[in-house]
């Protein structure tokens, strides 16, 4: 076998780069050394505490026989069969915007979330937020009453209180909401405004679409919605802007839709579109760019801006800039790109990071209309909620009302702003000015612990609500259970400030929609419950033209902006946790980053040039320690851990905020930093000239990265397009090695099709005619590395949450990992994605050494695990060459179950369809195994014993459900019109590892990249 | 010298080792017995907090099976049925016991669940579904035995996986017609040869593989 790999070198960590003695040792370690003892100096009790909501039910078998008990209804609803999940559309608000889903309850349980196929912001996918939004739902440490001055109250006391202090309507109020579409709560918002004469509304988000709103304001005179078309596009230029990172991005389901079909390519005539990023953190949609320029988030509107001077040469529309340069006027970048663009008016779209200046909007705004781009790859829509100011402002104005005593009243409804306020207003003290103040939230957190009322809030799936996705789709969302801690909704909140009274939320949607449906309303009512959307009442597109005074307008931002010298801090929101909202879910908390591959934690994150001179090394192997540093940033200094991020920009260090929240939760209290404090109303995405200096401290890191690695062998193979249309099987053993796949010509002279193994051919019989052949396949042309599978597979298979020390211990649970890896030069190499499952290869090699027999092949061709066989011996794991078997060192079921407070709670976020893991077993990607036997059982019966091979498409795995880029296939391998056949019969198809001739069922279709020539 | 140990004691090893054979073997028999389903498993009859006789409803009322375990051929569970089912009948009939019917009745006005003991009980790692069992013709009796004369429901089989398989591997022995899936007693005149024919008419392939169950 040749050991030469043709393809690029790719590395997964500067350790791995290195190639030193250290890293050797480690990575043919199973787990890092002394990570297999269980003499952990973790306790138990703080143990527990990490698992929060996140662990497991299980009913025990005790010696003696267990005395079950079985309760019938007494009234049993019409449609519920005991036993078969019923699926009800419903929708989950993201700020202010919807993406519909159908949601799987077990009666009257809700279980799974999934996509709505006919809502165009979910197209049947989920985001990880829509995924995790279960566990929120049954997290035990959510607030369960009402309090008054911290003690404890109710809500009939609330509603009391209200109608008493509402009475006078000339109280100075402010409501300070979280940004929502729904219509039943912009219609009480109405009322609340009318009602109040001397009433003041704002709409605050940590991060938020302000600027982008306020940037069509100053290009087109309007404030308005942008939505780019990605699916429409030839070129898509991003700007800082994260589009396929729901943290980044509202719509990123549809956006990665969009984006990855225009991006499919199933033969060697199919295009694709070509996306530039020019952004200064590497992130997912970086990582997804043909070409990408590192540059200073502080110097993004400099390109920006040079870009447009350079367009205005040739094109009309941008006179505002013509004549303007900058450093990058002459950039390597700036010709090709602007010719790509000129070649592709009309069919391009530039898009630009939603905290960066509204001027830099309008510019880019102003560069989609020169380009003919409007109507067609960039929609501009009027949006009904919007409010008429720019929140930003009004938020600080009106928390300066609050410091001159000129508010008695503030209502709080969802949003945390003494947790995520920019520091300089100093809300918390601020809050203190103020005679009365209310707060609806799910979580008794930093906002709540400084108002008079605290009102537990209802969340989504437990309280009925509306609204509108983000193209301007209608939905109602109906709840799947009554709320687990009695919460109450935002609008039931709302209208009891108004009115006083308790009226249910069913009632005041109802009543909202009885506007719309003036006739046939239980009919239209019915459906639109039934579909989870009504196709109706889009918002308008608006046919936009350049304003006059926009170059006026703009002339100041451009000679405002400078060049950056010193260092600067940049403030994203986490990938995982958003704004901090997430910060309890443990689902999320353990999910590793999809750039960084780091879990339960917040770093600073920087380029390998700017470590070396801070004097920064990389963290080590194993349990990592990171070098703490201190950093001093508007006048605020904290103390974070650095982190090399291969491919950041220079002289910038990235943080993320969220973390650090000490009362929202078992689960996020020790997590992380809180680096909100570096954020001020005047560096709301960075702040240049920050000092930074190491402390000498180190600091545990729990980073992913280095585990499980296939050490150095060709497991990702990627081209660039034009590369595939001279080459199409580039991705084959043969090329991605230049040497013949071992055993094959032997194989010739047999005849045979396949090379042997030492393992004997496959017997026919094994594999019964009358089964389905399950396989997978992996699209990583659309693979964007968001981590959604990874989410959606533990809530759909009942895997538990570990907690930090476990994870740098190397034995998280995930079945389905993401691999990232990068490749070339340390300072911007590309980055790549690989989502690895189970193979359910036909020759397993932990088949062979398993002593028990408790993982064997089964006739539909899956390697199935038994968990009631496994003793534990772990040789399986072992022998895996792909490294996907995963090991229950603790048994996380049990203890949960006897020392946590909630162990009802958390046993109905279960799914009941798979086993609960004990202690001790071994388990894997099962290909979802209870649902392909839901299917075959569904097809037998239904076609009355004719066939029980499910039609393709019928059944899908929770991974390929969830996915946003539908990159994974799966289905039945004896069907040839199936699609998951024809995707394996792509030239692209490859196997990982087909030298070893385990002959994997999950195979891979090679990345390609589409970069412009004369940017190579 | 005289010798230290009697001549007898050179029968002491063997003795100790046929003793041992014979204690071990005991275990081995015993536990192979005492701890396997058939023993402790197979006649468990709790007590039911109504005192519902199968024999009067099933036996001699002649009441379909699927008159009150409707999702039987639906869902993986034969459900029990809810009050409103007990309730078509005993909101006008009374019985010998009223004192049973009562609970029925109370449970109705209150809403509150009857709580029933279970008696078939697999372990949480084995998937069984109703629906495919009924569906392609295994008998209600063939696993819950004579329902209709049972006064207090008890567990006929084992319900071990050997006992599973002997099903699964040789279905031929034990389906039967689907239209006579609820019958008590049904007996075929050539159960091997009609058994044949409903394997091939309704493709009765039934796993043998972990996965067929246990996921």
């Amino acid at each position: 076998m040749s050991d030469e790999v043709k393809s690029p070198n790719y590395w997964k960590s500067l350790n791995e780069l290195a190639k030193n003695e250290e890293y050797q040792k480690f990575e043919e370690r199973e787990f890092p050394e002394n990570a297999t003892e269980l003499d952990d100096k973790v306790s138990r009790r703080s143990f527990l505490r990490v698992m929060g909501a996140s662990v497991a039910l299980a009913g025990f078998a005790a010696c003696r026989r267990p005395v079950q008990k079985i309760l019938p209804y007494s009234k049993q609803p019409e449609e519920v069969i005991p036993g078969v999940p019923l699926f009800y559309a419903s929708a989950m608000p993201f700020q202010d915007a919807l993406t519909g889903l159908v949601i799987e309850n077990h009666e009257g349980r809700p279980t799974k979330v999934e996509g709505n196929e006919l809502h165009p912001a979910s197209l049947g996918s989920s985001s990880k937020f829509n995924q995790a939004s279960m566990l929120q739902m049954y997290d035990p440490d959510r607030s369960r009453n009402v309090t008054k001055d911290g003690q404890a109250s109710s809500y009939n006391d609330f509603a009391a209180f209200c109608s008493e202090h509402f009475a006078d309507t000339d109280r100075n109020i402010v409501f300070i909401s979280e940004a929502n579409s729904s219509l039943t709560y912009n219609r009480i918002k109405e009322q609340a405004l009318n009602k109040f004469s001397n009433a003041q509304w704002v709409t605050y988000e940590a991060f938020s679409e302000d600027n982008a709103i306020e940037g069509t304001n100053i290009a087109f005179g309007e404030r308005l919605r942008t939505v780019n078309h990605y699916d429409k596009a030839d070129v898509i230029v991003s700007f800082d802007d994260d589009f396929l990172n729901p943290a980044a991005n509202k719509n990123s389901v549809e956006n990665t839709k969009k984006f990855t079909k225009a991006r499919k390519v199933e033969s060697t005539d199919d295009t694709m579109s070509r996306l530039y990023s020019i952004e200064s953190t590497f992130t997912v949609t970086g990582s997804n760019a043909d070409n990408r320029l590192r540059v200073k988030s502080s110097e993004v509107p400099l390109f920006i801006y040079a870009l447009a001077s350079k367009l205005s040469e040739s094109i009309s529309g941008l006179s505002a800039f013509s004549g303007y340069t900058n450093k990058f006027s002459n950039h390597d970048w700036m010709q090709p790109l602007a010719e790509d663009l000129l070649d592709n008016s009309g069919s391009s779209v530039l898009t630009v990071g939603s905290e960066h200046s509204a001027e830099v909007h309008a510019a880019v705004a102003a560069i989609n209309k020169a380009l003919d781009n409007d109507g067609d790859t960039v929609t501009y829509h009027e949006v009904s909620h919007f409010d008429d100011q720019n929140n930003r402002e009004a938020f600080a104005n009106v928390v300066e009302a609050m410091n001159n005593g000129n508010i008695d009243t503030v209502v709080m409804v969802g949003t945390n702003p003494v947790f995520t306020a920019p520091a300089d207003l100093n809300f918390d003290e601020a809050l203190n000015n103020v005679e009365t103040s209310m707060h609806l939230s799910l979580y008794v957190d930093e906002t709540s612990s400084s108002t008079n009322w605290h009102v537990n809030r209802a969340h989504y799936l437990e309280a009925w609500g509306d609204g509108y996705s983000y193209t301007g789709a209608r939905s109602v969302i109906q709840p799947q259970i009554e709320p687990l801690f009695s919460g109450i909704s935002e609008i039931e909140f709302l209208n009891t400030i108004v009115s006083g009274e308790q009226t249910k939320g069913y009632e005041l949607v109802q009543n909202t929609w009885k506007q719309f449906y003036s006739t046939n309303f239980k009919s239209k009512w019915e459906k639109i419950l039934h579909d989870g959307i009504d196709g109706e009442n889009i918002f308008p597109a608006s046919n936009v033209s350049l304003k006059r005074r926009f170059s006026a307008q703009l002339r100041n931002a451009l000679s405002e902006t400078e060049e950056s010298t010193g260092m600067e801090l940049v403030i994203r929101p986490d990938s995982k946790l958003f704004d901090g909202r997430y910060a309890n879910n443990g689902w999320l908390q353990e999910l590793p980053d999809p750039m960084t591959k780091i879990t339960w934690d917040n770093v600073a994150l920087m380029s390998k040039k700017t470590a070396d001179e801070l004097g920064i090394e990389a963290a080590g192997l194993g349990v990592a320690q990171a070098e703490m540093l201190s950093i001093t940033a508007n006048g605020t200094t904290i103390e974070v851990p650095a982190w090399i991020q291969p491919g950041h920009a220079d002289d910038s260090i990235t943080i993320t905020v969220g973390y650090g929240q000490d009362r929202s939760g078992r689960v996020a209290s020790g997590t992380g930093v809180d680096t909100y404090p570096f954020r001020t109303t005047s560096s709301m995405l960075f702040t240049k000239d920050i000092s930074v200096e190491k402390t000498g401290q180190t600091y545990e890191i729990a980073c992913t990265q280095d585990h499980s690695s296939m050490e150095g062998r060709s497991l990702l193979r990627y081209a660039t397009l034009d590369d595939y249309k001279e080459e199409p099987d580039f991705s084959s053993y043969d090329s991605a090695y230049d040497a013949e796949l071992p055993g094959e010509a032997y194989a010739f002279e047999k005849g045979v099709d396949e090379p042997l193994s030492i393992f004997d051919a496959i017997d026919e019989a094994e594999y019964p005619d009358y089964e389905p052949q399950w396989g997978m396949s992996i699209d990583l042309n659309s693979c964007i590395g968001c981590g959604t599978c990874t989410i959606a597979c533990q809530a759909e298979n009942n895997i538990p949450v570990i907690g930090k020390r476990e994870v740098s211990n190397g034995r998280e649970m995930h079945w389905i990992r993401n691999d990232r890896y990068f490749e070339g030069d340390v300072d911007n190499p590309k980055a790549l994605h690989q989502p690895v499952p189970c193979m359910h290869c036909e020759l397993a090699p932990c088949e062979q050494v398993c002593p028990v027999a408790a993982t064997t092949h089964s006739d539909d061709g899956m390697n199935q695990m038994t968990y009631n066989r496994c003793i534990g011996t772990r040789y399986c794991a072992n022998n895996c060459p792909y490294k996907v078997r995963r090991f229950n060192f603790f048994n996380y079921t049990k203890e949960f179950l006897t020392d946590g407070q909630d162990p009802e709670v958390i046993q109905m976020a279960m799914n009941p369809e798979v086993t609960v893991r004990f202690r001790g077993v071994m388990e894997k990607c099962s290909y979802c195994v209870q649902r392909t036997n839901r299917a075959k059982i569904q097809t037998e019966i239904d076609t009355n014993g004719a066939t029980m091979k499910p039609e393709d498409g019928s059944v899908k795995t929770a991974c390929q459900q969830a996915c946003p880029a539908d990159a994974i296939y799966f289905g039945d391998l004896t069907d040839k019109e199936s699609k998951v056949t024809k995707t394996k019969l792509n030239e692209r198809n490859y196997l990982l590892l087909e030298e070893l001739s385990t002959r994997p069922r999950t195979s891979y279709l090679a990345k390609l990249r589409n970069p412009n020539p004369k940017l190579a | 010298m005289a010798q230290i140990f009697p001549k007898w004691a050179n029968e002491i090893p063997g003795r100790i080792a046929l003793g041992l054979i014979i204690i071990v073997t005991a275990l081995i028999a015993g536990i192979w017995y005492y701890f396997s389903p058939e023993y402790t498993d197979v006649g468990y009859a709790p007590t039911q907090p109504i005192e519902y006789s199968h024999k009067i409803h099933a036996g001699q009322l002649g009441l379909d099976c699927q008159y009150c375990h409707t999702s039987v051929d639906k869902s993986k569970q034969a459900n029990v049925p809810p009050t409103q089912t007990c309730m078509n009948c005993h909101g006008q009939i009374d019985s010998q016991k009223p004192e049973e019917i009562q609970k029925i009745r109370d449970s109705w006005k209150s809403g509150e669940s009857i709580e029933w003991v279970r008696v078939h009980n697999l372990p949480d790692y084995a998937y069984f579904n109703h629906s495919i069992h009924v569906n392609v013709g295994v008998g209600c009796e063939t696993c819950h035995g004579r329902i209709d004369k049972m006064d207090v429901v008890y567990q006929k089989e084992p319900l071990s996986m050997s006992w599973c398989l002997d099903c699964h591997r040789n279905p031929e022995k034990y389906v039967r017609p689907v239209e006579e899936v609820t019958t008590m007693g049904y007996v075929a005149d050539d159960q091997i040869e009609m058994g044949r024919d409903l394997v091939a008419k309704h493709n009765i392939n039934p796993p043998t593989y972990c996965q067929g169950c246990h996921y």
